[in-house]
């Protein structure tokens, strides 16, 4: 059930990312929701389930963009089981501190994606990548962090996303 | 009795002294009175005014609610109908003119991330659309069409780091190859112009048509800045696209080319359109006849 509410989550993330996010760009970047739950329930519930949510959420985008299948859901399998690692570390009642992760981990994501896409022959530039897409798109998420997190952690404690772990 | 009825029958002119002190005395009492007994009123109504006037609060603040929302639906409608029409102009005026044939397709979803610059159209190939088709809007070129389905198409757009379009700027004649910048939706970049020619501010960059899939003088955007490629050999330029590829909500794909028609005037023709076949000439091989 858990698992069917994160699918369900994450595809719904997709499909704001797909349209409505398009009509509010800043910086001409729109925020990455599906990292932002990636990296929530990694930082919730440890390394294998980010690992795993990273991979299912990675696919969902591959699908959605059409070409290289695979390269979203490699990269957010790595994030994903990255923040996994801090959480039994860190206190997860603070926003600011998930801020902060979020950060980390969507500048990651883009960084890993920018290495793939080299090696799939489409070069972009570094220093177009990091001011136009990285940095941008890390901070337009994480700045949403706030607005959302407070409500996934609660649903986790005793909401739709209770439960053991996937 | 009878005869002091008969003195104040109604329609005599003059009061009697008598009346004429009481009415005088009685007036300011008279007046005071009356004042009082409209405050009065006022005062026994309050109550009801204010629990009148809480409903009526309430009636209108619905009333504005529901006008906002029709104020706001029409703004979109008239939005809309502005685009529309402008996209119909197109296709009734330049399109015939330089021998286009298009068919109309409205964005329903962009790419989820932020590398590429894809769009999605409600157009496939039940519709007719094939792969590599050229979409256009009535600003200039969007991009190529690069996988369909029975009812949607990927559009890969101009901005696409994966994509590439040749082109040549205008005035000089200078080809090159204008590719994507991320999916960075204000700029693409002209890349291998020969040293050459002279490239400045404000020319503008058109579709060549070298080997390409692209009809040739379809606009594409004007040159912000160029230099020296870091080879050496050749020179590149920063385009800002005619197409707002942020707001881009109607596209029309070049389903097929026919003879220009004789159609209106080449000069009268909208910007960047008008210029561009002007200025391409005989070369574009999109000059009205």
């Amino acid at each position: 059930m858990r698992l069917l509410f994160l699918l369900l989550l994450m595809g719904l993330a997709i499909f704001f990312q797909v349209t409505l996010l398009n009509f509010f760009p800043v910086f001409g970047v729109k925020p990455d929701l599906v990292l932002m739950i990636v990296v929530f329930n990694s930082f919730l519930k440890g390394s294998r389930e980010g690992a795993l949510t990273g991979l299912l959420g990675g696919i969902f985008i591959d699908l959605a963009t059409g070409s290289y299948i695979g390269m979203n859901a490699l990269a957010l399998m790595i994030v994903g089981y990255l923040v996994g690692f801090t959480e039994s570390k860190i206190y997860k009642d603070s926003a600011i501190i998930i801020v902060f992760l979020v950060w980390m981990a969507s500048f990651l994501d883009q960084l890993i994606t920018y290495i793939l896409l080299y090696f799939m022959n489409v070069q972009i530039s570094p220093g177009v990548a990091l001011l136009r897409v990285m940095l941008p798109t890390a901070t337009y998420t994480a700045a949403l962090v706030p607005f959302f997190y407070h409500r996934f952690y609660s649903s986790n404690q005793d909401g739709f996303l209770r439960g053991k772990n996937i | 009795m009878l005869a002091l009825m008969n003195y104040t029958e109604s329609g005599r002119v003059r009061v009697s002294p008598m009346e004429s002190v009481l009415r005088d005395i009685l007036a300011p009492v008279q007046g005071l009175t009356m004042s009082l007994g409209h405050r009065l009123r006022g005062l026994v109504s309050f109550p009801f005014t204010l629990y009148n006037a809480a409903e009526e609060n309430q009636l209108m603040k619905k009333k504005v609610d529901d006008l906002e929302k029709t104020v706001r639906q029409n703004n979109e409608i008239s939005s809309e109908n502005e685009r529309l029409k402008k996209l119909l102009d197109f296709k009734t005026t330049v399109a015939p003119a330089v021998g286009f044939e298009v068919a109309g397709a409205a964005v329903i979803g962009r790419d989820p991330g932020n590398w590429f610059g894809i769009i999605t159209i409600n157009k496939g190939t039940s519709q007719g659309l094939r792969p590599n088709m050229t979409v256009i809007n009535e600003q200039g070129l969007v991009g190529r069409i690069t996988s369909v389905s029975g009812n949607t198409s990927e559009v890969l757009l101009i901005t696409d780091p994966r994509s590439g379009v040749s082109a040549l700027i205008q005035e000089t004649r200078a080809p090159g190859m204008v590719e994507g910048v991320a999916s960075f939706p204000g700029q693409v970049r002209m890349v291998h112009i020969p040293v050459e020619t002279e490239t400045s501010k404000e020319q503008v960059v058109v579709t060549s048509g070298f080997g390409s899939m692209y009809p040739k003088g379809i606009p594409i955007g004007w040159v912000q800045d160029s230099g020296r490629e870091p080879s050496g050999l050749f020179n590149s330029a920063m385009i800002v696209p005619f197409v707002d590829f942020n707001r881009i909500e109607e596209v029309l794909v070049v389903t097929g080319s026919a003879a220009a028609q004789a159609g209106p005037d080449i000069a009268r023709l909208p910007h960047p359109w008008g210029e561009g076949i002007l200025n391409a000439g005989e070369e574009t091989g999109l000059v009205v006849q």
